[in-house]
């Protein structure tokens, strides 16, 4: 009879009907066929709530756990004394047997020294500390494998990656009030209220003897990220400063809420890393103005262009030049930098959710990024003049290396497919070839530029001059 | 729990404080400097609720204070392994929750949160049953079982 020996549970009584019928009743009458679903489902239980066993010491008097045990005693003996009962069976002595292994605590964290599994001292250092959650929290290496895969199953639901940003010159920028010049006093009067932080974006906070401003457009840029991206501050300020940046960005705690790492929170000095970010690698995105703190992690990396408001910050670059508080304007809205990157962003969200056809969970945001970045200069062909210093080896100036990450082809001679020419000076030999073999002429700001705002830029805005260096 | 519990503590008194204000002031000072505090033995101390007994003060070579031993009884509260006992959500997040009952910091791991209760992200990060009748997100009360502590002289964990 087909029924019969298709059922998987019975191999040795399949050839009569009788006898399967014989087998279910036997089963049915020791009572234990309900039982025995339950206790498949609990020896499951047992698994996952040993450790609950563990935690109560001696004390008994949780009702599950009560339960189980009792059943599990059943079985063991029933298992021993029927005779043709098949696969069952082995199946509750096998769970058995697994629950009685895992009274032993992984430890998967702790929290005050104590395990936050079985409550058990801890005092060892393994794992990472997550200080920027709760004061006292540390978890372990496989407790954070877990967690990064779980989240990121959460996220892929909700079509959400990871993005962390830097707060100082990418997002603001904040200066010591001793710092001021004199001709940025007048922005004392100008400060926004602290009362109602949603509207301002000049602040003035005595209490911390700084100033900061943030930058055009962030409030939309946030708004509209956090729909595609966990966002995660990082900041080499310390946690006090983290914290007031934070409320003044997010005062609601909708965008960011226990996610503000300071340097007092990262395992290295002076790097920032991703160990303390509980997301997946291949799922982070990170905004950051300086590419030396992510030495890990460059794949990863946006590189923004910085925002100099106050005086003090082009000061402390090096640049000469007024900044954008004294010359009393400021950076652009719709065409500034957060603006464009809020593009690319919208670009790469969408390539990543949209159009990889392999599974989720092995599509790598790394791999999107550099196929975004090369489809800004793509079709293009270069050759450098006069900006390499002699006796450089071409290909590993930065320069070369940012044009071809972003599509371009790079080269050292002229040649009829050469589109643009770099250069410094207007008067070298190539420069004056590319003039007569009419091609672009451009100041390597153009490729800087065009990496910034990732988009091709238009090549009459970077011309060069004759003669002098530059 | 909370015990009520007799201690004792020698109590320094500068002289300023002598006179037909001596008890007073004693007893001011000590709650002042007891309340409040955490002792590894004893735990928190919450209220001072009588003085039982001020020994003779006696005064100290060299300087003018004098030192009292004072027996005083108290209110305490210490938080033991196995206890179950209410606390109110501060935080929530995928690692668990955090929650406070007076001055203890608790935090429950989702590992020993019920497996039928999920983890939900948003605004108001919360665990909730599948079928949405109970919900743990900041501010609700929750009663939960203690499975290690720890108190160190300036907090209970």
């Amino acid at each position: 009879m087909s029924l019969v020996t298709d059922s998987p549970v019975h191999s040795s009584s399949s050839d009569d009907f009788a006898a399967l019928l014989d087998a279910e009743l036997e089963v049915g009458s020791s009572g234990s066929s309900p039982d025995e679903e339950d206790v498949e489902a609990d020896g499951d239980n047992n698994n996952d709530n040993n450790d609950d066993d563990d935690d109560d010491d001696d004390d008994l008097d949780s009702q599950r756990n009560k339960r189980c045990k009792t059943e599990k005693l059943e079985d063991l003996e029933e298992s021993q004394g029927s005779t043709s009962q098949g696969l069952i069976e082995d199946k509750i002595v096998i769970h058995a047997e697994l629950s009685l292994k895992k009274d032993i605590c992984t430890h998967p964290g702790s929290f005050g020294q104590m395990c936050i599994l079985c409550g058990q001292r801890l005092d060892d250092e393994s794992g990472v500390t997550f200080g920027y959650i709760h004061k006292g929290l540390r978890l372990g290496n496989d407790e954070i494998v877990r967690l990064r895969s779980t989240d990121m199953k959460n996220l892929l639901r909700h079509k959400k990656l990871y993005l962390v940003l830097d707060l100082d010159h990418t997002l603001l920028n904040s200066t010591q009030l001793m710092h001021l010049t004199p001709d940025e006093e007048y922005l004392k009067g100008q400060s926004d209220s602290l009362q109602d932080v949603s509207r301002g974006s000049l602040f003035m906070l005595d209490f911390m003897h700084m100033m900061t401003k943030l930058r055009p457009f962030v409030r939309t840029f946030l708004k509209e990220a956090s729909e595609m991206f966990e966002m995660y501050i990082y900041t080499m300020g310390d946690r006090p400063y983290a914290l007031e940046m934070a409320k003044l960005l997010d005062p609601r705690r909708e965008y960011f809420s226990d996610r503000v790492i300071s340097r007092d929170d990262g395992t290295q000095k002076h790097q920032k890393g991703l160990d303390v970010v509980l997301g997946q690698e291949s799922a982070v995105v990170i905004l950051d103005d300086t590419e030396n703190a992510w030495m890990k992690h460059k794949d990863n990396l946006i590189l923004m262009e910085r925002y100099h408001y106050f005086a003090s910050s082009c000061h402390q670059f090096g640049y000469k030049c007024k900044s954008l508080s004294q010359l009393k304007s400021d950076e652009s809205e719709p065409d500034g930098a957060l603006a464009s990157v809020l593009k690319a962003l919208r670009q790469i969200h969408h390539m990543f959710f949209d159009e990889l056809d392999c599974n989720l969970a092995s599509r790598d945001v790394r791999q999107v990024l550099k196929t975004v970045r090369e489809e800004v200069l793509k079709g293009c062909k270069i050759v450098f003049s006069h900006v390499f210093p002699t006796n450089f080896p071409a290909e590993s100036h930065p320069l070369w290396k940012m044009a071809e990450q972003l599509g371009a082809t790079c080269s050292t001679e002229t040649d009829l497919s050469v589109t643009h020419v770099v250069s410094t000076d207007a008067g070298t030999e190539k420069s004056r070839w590319a003039v007569k073999e009419k091609k672009f002429l451009v100041h390597p700001r153009w490729i800087e530029a065009t990496n910034y705002l990732w988009q091709k830029q238009p090549e009459e805005n970077f011309p060069v001059s004759q003669g002098k260096n530059q | 729990m909370f015990f009520h519990i007799v201690l004792e503590r020698n109590m320094q008194l500068h002289p300023r404080h002598f006179g037909r204000n001596l008890r007073e002031n004693l007893v001011s000072k000590l709650m002042k400097d007891v309340e409040g505090t955490c002792s590894g033995r004893h735990g928190f101390v919450v209220a001072i609720t009588g003085i039982e007994n001020v020994g003779k003060g006696l005064i100290r070579d060299g300087t003018g204070f004098v030192t009292f031993p004072v027996k005083y009884q108290c209110v305490v509260f210490r938080p033991f392994k196995g206890e179950v006992l209410e606390a109110v959500v501060t935080m929530v997040n995928k690692m668990g929750f955090f929650a406070e009952a007076g001055p203890v910091q608790i935090f429950v791991s989702n590992h020993l949160i019920p497996d039928d209760m999920e983890f939900q992200s948003g605004d108001m990060p919360n665990y909730t049953t599948s079928d949405g009748s109970v919900k743990i997100q900041k501010d609700s009360e929750v009663r939960l079982k203690i499975i290690g502590t720890r108190v160190d002289a300036t907090e209970i964990v």
